[in-house]
């Protein structure tokens, strides 16, 4: 069954999702649009405010509709605006003889129900799509209220700037009241201590610091207690670190972001001194943490396959956990060919998808010449540039999964038994340990790996 | 890091756990850039450095016991192609069970792929799935040690150079194209193995069983395990020879067994004999006919009577109590002779109905013909389609489109896919998921078409199975 704008009109919740539909029918925001008619499905990318794109998949038999993204509205605009373009302009979505494995998973669990497709019915309770056309005029905006707007934004601005210096001044009280009351006390009560001390950030506008302070416990609960201190040291000696770069600049974007708020994605993309890299990226793997502040963070690790070094993109995202569980943005594996806009930093790694261009079929990763040099010199390059970063992407050279006496699993360069081995903060598939590595991407943070992906034998392996 | 900064951090470290100032402890480079603030500012320089420090000047210690797996052996098929994995992993997730999967599974490599381990592993435990996972099976029982699974004929001396799963599928080899050889290697290596171990080894002995194996199973009458004995005892029995003969009384299970059958007579003209169950007066009753049914061997119990194995059952008067019925066909897939099978397949598919549907317990007993023959009578019959999904020992890919359309079959899916009865529609689902199994690429393929022209969600999970099934028809 095909859309039209009654249908749509009908399944809307309220005529703002309908306005906020309209506004994303531009296929610019739509990286990926395809159906396959055999199927009754269409689906798409859709590039919203975030840095991972919001996936829609919609049912075109019975209106059966997901997206990715965590709005409470059902369906909401971005389903819409799929369902929008549909009914206005269907040559734009590419014929697909098979569906992405998103789309599959999305199947799998769906639970068909009975119902008879929404139709549309007389007047759809006061929303209008030739309202939202008639609304879209141009928003013109005074050049006395842009004053006022950006005076208020330099208040602002300078107000949380004297907040942050005074939390930064507590926070390094704290920290020396840590050393002099010993660390085995702060590792054993680190959730209490650092839950306050996280509390008064954020009431100083310290928000991002905040967020990473709270996180603090659970990653030192998740190493062995013998090596807690040394990470109690770790932890504290960056947080120092961090503290005194900000006060030496604080308008560093990169420090900014990392102790009380980030950009936007405006903001960047419009940044003319942001990195850009036009490249083949691969979907290495993604992590979706919920943190003590209420946030999921959705971090989705790219590699560049077309550096002579193994380089690594990350796209980063922040939504409420109170939201719901959010489907991956991204399937692991996945190739596309885009332009990264790099958040500004010593060392950058943090970026947004500018512009896709399409994707990429999968293969073997280039040969980033790995092996002769130290395994984490990438790890202590970034240090030297930004010691306050924790987790650092690496490209290991050839090695394998072993297992110690206690059953936890190392990563071991091969042909070295009595070389370097890094311990893997998670139980591995056993299917691994019989596995030989060609190459290993994985996060190190200084005391752990989280293995991303590899390449094999048995080719790529998706480890995250 | 030098070694006086590697002694001073180490002191600044257990300063620092037990709480205190280090400034005194630090190496005197470190001093240096710590030493003109205040005392709290040089405990949190002094803490940078040492992180810094930890961060980037020490590695983790290798411990001397990491142990290495060895290799994944590769398989003797190719790997599902990488577009196909996707398809794969949905239709695996849907499967609910591990019978399920094995059903997914043996579809892939009857069209001459394995799966990507990662996909798919069998467990160390794992006897049904295809044999071309062997190799697997065996690295899964994590054996360590430097055996190979080496490819060679299997002998007496390179016996203990293979590993179980290897073993197992080389015997079943032998056992069929040599079973004398295969016997002999039982018989000797056999005792030196555990019960466990023994006992699957005398499974295999029902590959090619002959009446030249009736010594070597009558020997293990002396078997230490009770299962062994058992087993060896049914094989026997299908070979037609008696176990241990009862005394007739109380004790003796076949008689106790016999009472609850009643003899009978029936037709005006030709008067012939007839079986059929006792009425049971108590639900202990039933259990104790049960056991019985399970332990006591067909031939015993036809002997009792005093008539040969087939008479009986063509005497065994099925419909009148199901259960009964249930445990009679059992009965004679343990321990029937291959005649008696067939004999009881054949008479039940014959006169067709509900009766043919006992013929499901004799499956993994009967060869693929009729078992073929028995999945087109359901399907022509289409009254108990359900009872497909029930069959064991299918061989996959070989339905053809001609099958479906040789009777009611389509036409039943059809309606009931068009129906709104949810219960219906999950026994379709479950259906169709036995035909992804059951059907060839091309029946595949025109089956998906048909059961969406009548209303299924083209995109429907239970289409999977088919799906891919369609996809490997070929390059």
């Amino acid at each position: 069954m095909e859309f039209d704008l009654k249908t749509i009109e009908a399944l809307a919740p309220d005529q703002a999702s309908l306005s906020a539909a309209s506004k994303l029918t531009k296929q610019s925001n739509w990286p990926r649009l395809e159906k396959n008619e055999q199927l009754a499905l269409i689906w798409g990318e859709c590039q919203g405010s975030g840095s991972n794109p919001y996936r829609v998949v919609v049912d075109t038999g019975d209106h059966g509709y997901k997206c990715t993204c965590p709005s409470r509205k059902f369906p909401c605009k971005h389903t819409l605006a799929l369902m929008w373009i549909a009914a206005t302009t269907p040559a734009g979505f590419a014929a697909a003889g098979s569906t992405p494995e998103w789309v599959n998973d999305w199947l799998g669990r769906r639970r068909k129900t009975t119902s008879q497709p929404v139709e549309p019915t007389q007047g759809a309770g006061g929303k209008s799509i030739g309202e939202v056309l008639r609304d879209e005029s141009a928003d013109i905006e005074d050049a006395a209220a842009v004053e006022r707007r950006e005076a208020a934004q330099r208040k602002r601005a300078e107000d949380t700037r004297s907040s942050v210096s005074a939390a930064l001044d507590e926070l390094d009280q704290w920290i020396a009241d840590q050393l002099r009351l010993g660390l085995a006390g702060f590792v054993d009560n680190s959730s209490d201590r650092c839950r306050r001390i996280a509390a008064r950030l954020v009431d100083m506008k310290a928000t991002a610091l905040a967020g990473r302070i709270d996180e603090i416990p659970s990653r030192l609960m998740g190493l062995r207690s013998e090596e807690r201190p040394d990470a109690a040291i770790r932890e504290l000696g960056k947080l120092v670190l961090l503290a005194k770069a900000w006060r030496s600049a604080p308008d560093d974007p990169e420090l900014r972001r990392l102790v009380s708020t980030s950009e936007g994605r405006e903001q960047v993309l419009a940044n003319p001194d942001a990195t850009q890299v036009e490249s083949v990226w691969e979907v290495l793997g993604e992590k979706i943490e919920s943190r003590r502040d209420g946030l999921v963070s959705h971090s989705t690790w790219l590699l560049d396959l077309n550096s002579a070094t193994s380089q690594f993109a990350l796209l980063l995202d922040y939504f409420p956990a109170s939201a719901g569980r959010r489907s991956n943005a991204f399937t692991p594996g996945d190739r596309f060919d885009a332009r990264l806009v790099f958040y500004p930093a010593r060392q950058p790694l943090r970026a947004l998808v500018a512009d896709r261009k399409g994707d990429v079929p999968s293969g073997d990763w280039p040969d980033f010449s790995l092996g002769a040099s130290d395994t984490l010199a990438a790890h202590v390059a970034r240090q030297d540039a930004a010691p306050w970063v924790t987790d650092c992407p690496v490209m290991l050279p050839p090695g394998a999964i072993l297992l110690d006496d206690r059953g936890a699993a190392w990563w071991q360069a091969a042909g070295d038994p009595h070389g370097i081995a890094l311990p893997i903060a998670d139980t591995v598939n056993p299917t691994l340990l019989g596995l030989d590595l060609k190459a290993t991407a994985a996060l190190w943070n200084g005391s752990r790996l989280e293995l991303l992906a590899a390449q094999s034998g048995f080719g790529r392996l998706d480890l995250s | 890091m030098n070694e006086i900064e590697q002694t001073g951090l180490a002191t600044m470290r257990d300063c620092w756990i037990t709480g205190g100032t280090t400034f005194d402890l630090a190496p005197a480079a470190w001093k240096e850039i710590a030493g003109s603030a205040g005392p709290d500012e040089r405990e949190r320089r002094l803490l940078a450095i040492a992180a810094q420090a930890l961060e980037i000047a020490l590695r983790p210690a290798a411990p001397k016991t990491l142990k290495r797996r060895p290799p994944l052996p590769e398989l003797a098929l190719p790997m599902l192609p990488e577009r196909l994995r996707p398809l794969l992993r949905a239709t695996l997730k849907h499967a609910s069970d591990t019978r399920g999967k094995t059903r997914v599974v043996t579809l892939v490599a009857s069209r001459g792929f394995v799966l990507h381990p990662m996909d798919w592993m069998p467990a160390a435990s794992d006897q049904n799935g295809p044999d071309v996972y062997a190799p697997w099976i065996d690295w899964q029982s994590g054996v360590d040690g430097e055996k190979h699974t080496s490819q060679e004929h299997l002998t007496a001396e390179n016996w203990d150079d293979f590993y179980p799963a290897s073993r197992r599928t080389a015997l079943a080899d032998m056992r069929r194209t040599a079973p004398a050889s295969a016997r002999q290697l039982i018989e000797t290596k056999g005792p030196g193995e555990p019960a466990e171990v023994r006992l699957a080894l005398i499974e295999l002995m029902r590959f090619g069983l002959g009446a030249d194996d009736v010594p070597f199973l009558q020997s293990l009458s002396a078997d230490r395990s009770g299962k062994v004995r058992e087993l060896a005892g049914r094989l026997l029995a299908r070979l037609g020879e008696h176990g241990q003969p009862g005394d007739g009384g109380p004790e003796d299970p076949t008689a106790e067994l016999a009472a609850f059958i009643a003899e009978g007579k029936s037709g005006f003209i030709r008067r012939r004999t007839t079986y059929a169950p006792a009425k049971l007066k108590s639900p202990a009753q039933e259990r104790r006919r049960a056991e019985l049914f399970e332990t006591c061997n067909l031939v015993d119990l036809a002997a009792r009577f005093g008539v040969t194995e087939s008479d009986f059952i063509g005497a065994w008067q099925f419909g009148a109590d199901n259960n009964a019925d249930i445990l009679v066909a059992r009965m004679v897939a343990a321990s029937g002779s291959d005649a008696a099978v067939t004999h009881m397949a054949d008479t039940l598919v014959a006169e067709g109905g509900k009766p043919a549907l006992f013929v499901l317990h004799l499956m993994p007993r009967l060869d693929s013909r009729r078992k073929r023959v028995l999945v087109r009578l359901i399907l022509k019959d289409t009254q108990y389609l359900g009872a497909l999904n029930l069959a064991e020992g299918l061989e996959a890919s070989w339905l053809e489109w001609a099958d479906l359309t040789n009777g009611q079959a389509l036409p039943a899916l059809r309606s009931a896919v068009a129906g709104n009865d949810d219960a219906v529609r999950r026994g379709v689902d479950q259906l169709l998921e036995t035909m992804g199994f059951l059907a060839t690429a091309a029946t595949a393929e025109k089956l998906i078409g048909d059961v969406v022209a009548a209303g299924m969600a083209p995109a429907a999970p239970s289409l999977g199975l088919l799906r891919l099934n369609a996809s490997l028809a070929g390059p």
